[in-house]
Formats: structure tokens, sequence, C-alpha cells
């Protein structure tokens, strides 16, 4: 158990280095990264202080190593646009992002788990007909063009929701809708399979056999077995959440950090991107990581086979 | 079994279809069909350009009180709603509320009196002694005195500022005493009185010192219309009327709030759910869209932005046919703008009629020129290119609205009278990197604001020759020209300049001279007296609202 843990652990950390190494080439691999921080209209003698102060002139292992002791502690320097540090802004915006993430996969989840359920304890009947359909609207449907819609009808028309921005408590509900309707889509295909699997499993048919009551069948036996695969895609599209509402963020003005990197892209704002990629990428890693642990735990025959 | 056999019908399916597919085209038969075509008559809607709603307000007697909240949804967040620190229109629209410059700029480009009730200039225009208006404070309750001006000036230069320049335009600035101020330049500075409007925005002295900076980002003071309340970042800000303001009667609403929404459908969507009053920056679908909303008012301006063809007479042009006035001019007639503007923005942009926009001084003397592929022939067979010439151009892809379009237009159009145009399209970063260094093929295209009311930065900047990077062409009697308007600290002379300025760059066109885009803007009906500036700027101290909440 503890061979795994720091076996993936060292796994992690060699990928944070992989992105950090990535991170930093992408500003240099065009040539002057002063050339492109600073606006078109800057002087050849703007260019060359902005080089000087920034310390883009040293050779590039130690700007590297610099680079390096710095984001360990979350130093990104300052935004370009905004002049305050890079880091702050990106925490600043966390929790709106989290609370969008936490609450589609609140969403997914809630309604998923028990639709595939239904759709693996019944195959062919109507429900799983529904199961099958809301599988295949999720993975298939683009999300800004239902967000759109859904703002349109829901918003506009029917004035169920507030259009834009985060405020009243329910705000949240149409952007994490649709920013949880691609995991919910896989939720229902996944439970659905798994429970499919399980029902016709020894440990099932002795449970009906012992006459429990199928509720508890439903829960204690079939659900419990079925969540370990559950459990892991969770884990893993929660980072996914979290590093991709871009598109969500911006349609419906949601103060978090993907709107947030929309926006510094336009402004070619590097030091902002470069914080917020590497923030999004050591959460993913990290959640990763900790969903591959829970696994582990709840599943004993999980290891590495050496 | 039964699977078995469905797998193979399976296979043979998609065998067929593969063959189908890969099977080489069978030879058409000429079959005559009588194909009904319906043609769609395109009506030309009727569009409303200002729909101004006469609401007759009876005025309450006494002084009236601000009333009600205007909810502004700006295009993205403000970086700062410092004035030296701000990086765009979103930032400059916010931050302006807050403050008074010691001149304004009134919507028809007058200056006039703001903090400062009168001034003086000396007769070379380089000495302005400003004098100050008594009996303003600050937000925080902090009196107006010449210190403050100083100060601004001070911190305009120094750190935390992205434009020095507007600052350091004044060589000195002393105080006289508590109400007088002296400004000095070096050289006469015509633009000096409209920068002033732009950026010195006023700043208490006193707070500055006390706070720093930073602080002051934190809780902006000034003397303007509307106090800072709070600034939520991501999601909006929020300024009360000032009780104190020295201009009586204003401002007419209680509270704004600014909202940021960067998608402009969401913006649409907000406006048409009322959620918002007020909005900017709609394309011309979702204003035309917006036209038919009850409740919602939509207009258009031209931005003072010019879009142009470029010649080059300094590198890459020399020695090439565009070297002759009547070639230029040739080109100017053999493009049809007004076509181009109805196809690719339904109309929604205004023809350029030179290098000065229709909100600038001295624009209307000249006309645009005419679409006449005729005339364009017989000028090129006079300047001695009857069959035409070859040539190249260039294009940005990705920084305009539509403009890939509208170059692949031009050269279509100037092929037409003979001018066989290579067009090369290219990643606007790299563009205009090598507009900087002048290694641009001989016509490239482009755009140019300028928000001061004149046209001379955008003049000087394009038409610098080699004393401004994205020049591309230089001409002695423009120089000239320009010279002046520089020295020039007369607003009327200055007028009569830019006035020749045009007619000669009539006759001897440095560009083709494209147009100016429009922008588009709507608000609920009960928005009044919004009137925007062709900058795009907005001052919201005389708006109010019909029906306040």
């Amino acid at each position: 158990m503890l061979r795994y843990f720091l076996i993936r652990l060292g796994q992690s950390l060699a990928l944070m280095f992989g992105v950090l190494l990535l991170v930093f080439m992408m500003l240099r691999v065009t040539g002057d990264p002063a050339a492109l921080m600073l606006p078109r209209e800057a002087s050849a003698a703007e260019i060359e202080a902005f080089r000087e102060r920034m310390g883009f002139n040293r050779p590039i292992i130690v700007q590297f190593a610099d680079f390096l002791s710095k984001a360990v502690v979350g130093d990104f320097g300052e935004s370009l646009h905004f002049r305050t540090p890079a880091m702050t802004l990106v925490t600043q915006r966390l929790p709106a992002t989290v609370e969008l993430a936490a609450t589609g996969l609140l969403f997914a989840v809630l309604i998923g788990v028990p639709i595939g359920m239904m759709g693996g304890l019944k195959p062919g009947s109507a429900a799983d007909s529904l199961a099958r359909l809301l599988a295949l609207m999720g993975q298939s449907i683009p999300n800004f063009w239902l967000a759109m819609l859904m703002i349109l009808f829901f918003g506009v028309q029917l004035r169920w929701f507030p259009t834009f921005g985060r405020g009243a408590w329910n705000s949240v509900v149409m952007p994490a809708f649709v920013l949880g309707l691609p995991v919910m889509g896989q939720i229902v295909r996944l439970t659905r399979s798994t429970v499919l699997e399980i029902r016709s499993e020894d440990f099932v048919r002795t449970a009906y056999s012992k006459g429990l009551e199928p509720p508890v069948i439903y829960l204690k036996h079939i659900l419990r077995n079925a969540s370990i695969p559950i459990i892991s895609v969770i884990g893993v599209q929660f980072g996914y959440m979290l590093g991709g509402s871009i598109y969500i963020e911006t349609i419906f003005a949601w103060p978090g950090m993907g709107q947030l990197l929309q926006l510094a892209i336009g402004w070619r704002d590097f030091p902002l991107v470069q914080a917020i990629a590497i923030f999004t990428s050591t959460v993913v890693i990290a959640l990763n990581l900790l969903t591959d642990l829970v696994y582990a735990i709840i599943d004993p025959r999980i290891r590495y086979g050496f | 079994m039964k699977a078995k056999l469905l797998g193979l019908l399976a296979v043979i399916l998609a065998v067929s279809m593969i063959v189908v597919g890969c099977a080489p085209a069978s030879t058409p038969q000429v079959v005559e069909k009588v194909v009904k075509e319906t043609v769609v008559v395109e009506k030309p809607v009727e569009k409303t350009v200002v729909v101004e709603k006469q609401v007759v307000v009876t005025p309450t007697p006494g002084k009236p009180q601000p009333k009600g909240t205007l909810r502004f949804a700006l295009s993205g967040e403000p970086n700062s709603l410092y004035i030296p620190a701000t990086a765009d229109k979103n930032a400059d629209i916010a931050a302006s509320q807050l403050y008074d410059p010691l001149v304004f700029q009134d919507d028809d480009g007058t200056i006039v009196p703001a903090l400062a009730e009168s001034w003086e200039v000396s007769k070379d225009g380089t000495e302005y002694i400003f004098h100050l208006r008594k009996g303003v404070t600050f937000h925080n309750g902090e009196p107006f005195t010449a210190d403050d001006v100083i100060a601004t000036w001070k911190y305009g230069m120094g750190e935390g500022s992205s434009w020095p320049d507007r600052y350091s335009i004044a060589k000195s600035v002393e105080k006289i005493d508590d109400y007088t101020v002296r400004v000095t330049t070096d050289g006469p500075k015509p633009l000096l009185l409209v920068t002033m409007h732009d950026f010195w925005s006023i700043i208490p002295n006193e707070y500055m010192e006390k706070v720093g900076l930073d602080g002051f980002q934190q809780h902006p003071i000034g003397t303007g219309p509307f106090m800072f309340v709070e600034w939520v970042k991501g999601d909006h800000i929020t300024y009360q009327a000032n009780p104190n303001y020295w201009r009586e009667g204003q401002p007419r609403v209680e509270k704004v709030i600014f909202r940021f929404i960067t998608e402009s459908s969401t913006r649409v969507a907000a406006l048409t759910a009322d959620e918002i009053d007020l909005t900017k920056r709609l394309t011309a679908e979702e204003a035309n869209q917006l036209l038919s909303v009850p409740g919602v008012k939509v207009i258009q301006y031209p931005v003072a932005r010019i879009f142009y063809i470029a010649f080059n007479n300094l590198t890459t042009g020399k020695g090439l046919p565009t070297e002759d006035a009547k070639v230029r001019q040739a080109m100017n007639y053999a493009v049809d703008v007004d076509a181009i503007l109805k196809s690719l923005f339904g109309g929604a942009g205004k023809r350029a009629a030179g290098f000065v926009a229709s909100s600038e001084l001295g624009y209307g003397v000249v006309k645009p020129f005419p679409y006449d592929p005729e005339k364009a022939k017989q000028l090129l067979a006079e300047a001695g290119y009857p069959n035409g010439f070859k040539i190249d151009m260039a294009c940005p892809t990705g920084a305009y609205s539509h403009f890939e379009e509208v170059c692949q237009a031009v050269a279509g159009y100037l092929e037409k009278v003979g001018i066989k145009v290579n067009l090369e399209f290219m990643e606007s970063a790299h563009y205009w990197d090598l507009e900087a260094k002048k290694e641009l093929p001989p016509l490239f295209g482009d755009s140019w604001s300028d928000e001061s009311g004149e046209a001379y930065n955008r003049l000087k900047g394009a038409l610098g020759g080699w004393d401004a990077p994205y020049s591309s062409w230089s001409d002695p009697k423009i120089d000239e020209l320009l010279d002046a308007i520089s020295k020039e600290v007369d607003r009327d002379k200055r007028k009569a300049l830019y006035e020749e300025l045009q007619v000669y760059m009539q006759e001897n066109p440095p560009f083709i001279y494209l147009y100016e885009p429009y922008t588009f803007e709507a608000m609920r009906d009960r928005v009044m007296d919004y009137h925007p500036r062709a900058s795009e700027m907005c001052y919201l101290n005389k708006v109010w609202l019909a029906t306040p909440e």
C-alpha cells in the first residue's frame, strides 16, 4: 500500500515537472518573450528595459531554475494587465469555479447514478431507454449551444433563473447543469453497464435468495460495488471540470478561473495564463492521485505488481 | 446463428458503402429539367437608427434627488480604477465617473471649464495659467486645491502609470497660490487640453500620500459625480451618487452598478430580461435582433477608427507604379466600398472620406471617392498602365471583424481594372511585427483609431515616414502640414489646416480609404440622456432613468 502510494506520488511529481517545463517553454518557443508580452507600440528601448527587468537575458537554465523555485511557492510574478500578483487573482477566483464544478458534479451524480441504476436493473425498459438517451445527449450536445439556449429559454422567456453572473442561489443552476451534463452522460453509461454486470453476479443472487428487500440489495450490495469505477470517474472528471469550465464561465459571466483564463489569453497576459495553467494542472494531478488512493483503499486488489 | 447473419449483413453493408463511395463518378447524363426557382427578394428592412421615445416627465419642484440604479454591462472587467493605469475602454469608462479633470471636452469637441473655472494661454502657447474652482471637495471631504493638480501630474508620470507621456506633455506644473496653477510646455502643444481632459483626472494629494498607490487602488477617491462603494472582483463594481458634487443637479441616478459580461449574446439576453439597463459593443446582428424587443432601444454610431489599404514609398513600394498619384487615385475609384459595407456589415459602416474621421476636427470638406471603375481605368491609362500591373498585398487574420473578406473584396475590385493583386494572409501579431519594421508588401490593410477628437495622432502614426514605426508612406507636403498643426494652438486655425490637408490627400492619396466601423449599443427605454462619444467614451453624470425603481 505504501509502496503504491509512493510510486503514484513520484509519478505525479514527475508529471508536475513536465507541466512546468512545458509552460516555461511556451513563452520562449516563439523567440522573444519580451516582445510577446509588451504591447505592439513598445519601442525597442522599452523592450530591452523590460527584458532586463524580467531577466530574459540570463542563460535559459538559470531562468528555468528561478522559475521553478518561484513556482513551488506559488509566485508567478505580476499580471501584466492588473499589475497585481498573478496567483492572488487566481485564488480570488477559485471559490467561484469550485462552486460551479462541485454543483455540476452534484447534478451529474444525483441525476446520473439513479437513472443509470434504473437502466441497469431493467435493461430494455422505458427507464433504460431514458438512461441511454441521457447518456447520448450528455456526450454529444455542444455545451455552449446548450448554454445559450437555456439562457434564452429559462432566463429570458421563463425568468426562472438569472441570465448571468453569480448572485442569487439559483444563479448556479443553469451553468452547473450545462457543465455537468457530459459527466452526467458518462456516469449514466458507466453506472448502467456496471450495474448490469453486477446484478448477474453470484453474491447478488445469494442476496435475493436470502430474502433481502430489493432496496437494500440495490443500495448495500449492487451500488456499493458499482461505486468503485464511478468514484474514479468522478475524481478525474472533477479535475477536468475545474479546469475546463472556460466556455460555461464566459457565457454565463461566472466570475471563475475559466473566465479569467479566457480574458488573460486575449490580453496576452502571460504571467496570468501561466499561473492559471499551472494551478489547474496541479489540481488535476492532485485529484487524480487522490482518486487512485481512494480507489486503492476501497479495493484491496489494486496494487503494483512488482 | 442470427447474430452471425446480422454480422455478415453489417459487413456487406459497410463494404458496399465503401465501394460506392470510392467508385469513380458515373458519367452525368444531361437531363432537361424545368426548375422553378423561388427568388427571394430582399426587402431592405427599415432600420430606425435612433429610437428616442418621448417620455414626458413633470419636473418635481425643488432640487431633484438622484434616483434609481443604472446597471451597466461592460464587455470586460476593468484592470484598474486609477486613470494612469487603465488599459482599455472598459477601465476608462468605469474609472472616469469617479473624477473630474481641470478642463472637459464637450460632446461637440469644444473645451469647457471643469475643475478650472478659467484659464489663460500665453502668446507663444507654452504657458497656461489655470484658475481653479473654489469650494470643491473630494469624496472623503478633502478640499480641492492646487496641490492636488501637482500631485496628479507627478503620480501620472511615476510608477504604476502606463501612460507617462500623457503627463510629461507638460514640462512643469507649479503652484502660484491655492487656487492658481501654472503649466508650461516645451513648445506649443495644441493637444494639451484634450490630453488633460482624457488623463488628468484629479486625485486627492493628502489621501494618496497617506494610503499609497495600493491603498488608492483598493478605494479610489476623486471629485467626480460618483463615489466608489465596492469592487467584487470578477463580478461587479458599485458606485454611489456624490451628494456634494459641484455641478448642480448632477448626477441624476442614485447608484451605478457595472457588471462584466464578456459574451455579447449574454449581454443581449440580460438586457432583454431586464437584468441590465445599458450595454455597448454589440454586433450588427444583435442590434437588429434587439430592435424588435419591447422596452429596448438601440443606437449606432461610427467609431473614430479608419480602415485603409496603405501604399508604400519607403521600402517595398519604391519604384512601383503606386508612386504615381494618378495610379493611387485610380485605385481609390476602383473599389466599391459601399458594396463591401452592405454585404459584409449589413451597411453598418461609414465611408471614409479621407484620413479624418467623421467626428473629428475639420471633417466634411472632402467627399469619399465615388465608385467609378471606368475613371479608374482611364487614370491608369493616363499614368502609362493601360494594361494594369502586378502588385503584392497583405492582410492580417483574426484582427478585425470581417477584415479578411474586406481585403479579398478590395483585391477583386482592383483586378477588375487590370491590377493583379497577389494577396497574402498573415497572423496578426506577426503582421504587425513586420509592419513596424516596414517589411510588409507594398499594399497592406490596417486600421487606426484616435480618441482625441482630432486626427493628428493617426496622421502622424501612419504618415510619419521614417519617424513613425508603422508608417510606410512619406510625403514632404504632408509633413509640412502636420508640423504646422502640431504647433498651432488655436482650434479654428487647426481646423483650416486639417481641411487643407484633406484636400491634398485626395489629390495625392497615400491610402485607399475604406470605412469607419459602426458600433452598436442598446439600453432599456428608461435610460435617458445617454450620449456616447465616437471614442466610445461615455459620461454618466447627466444620465437619468425615466421610471426610477
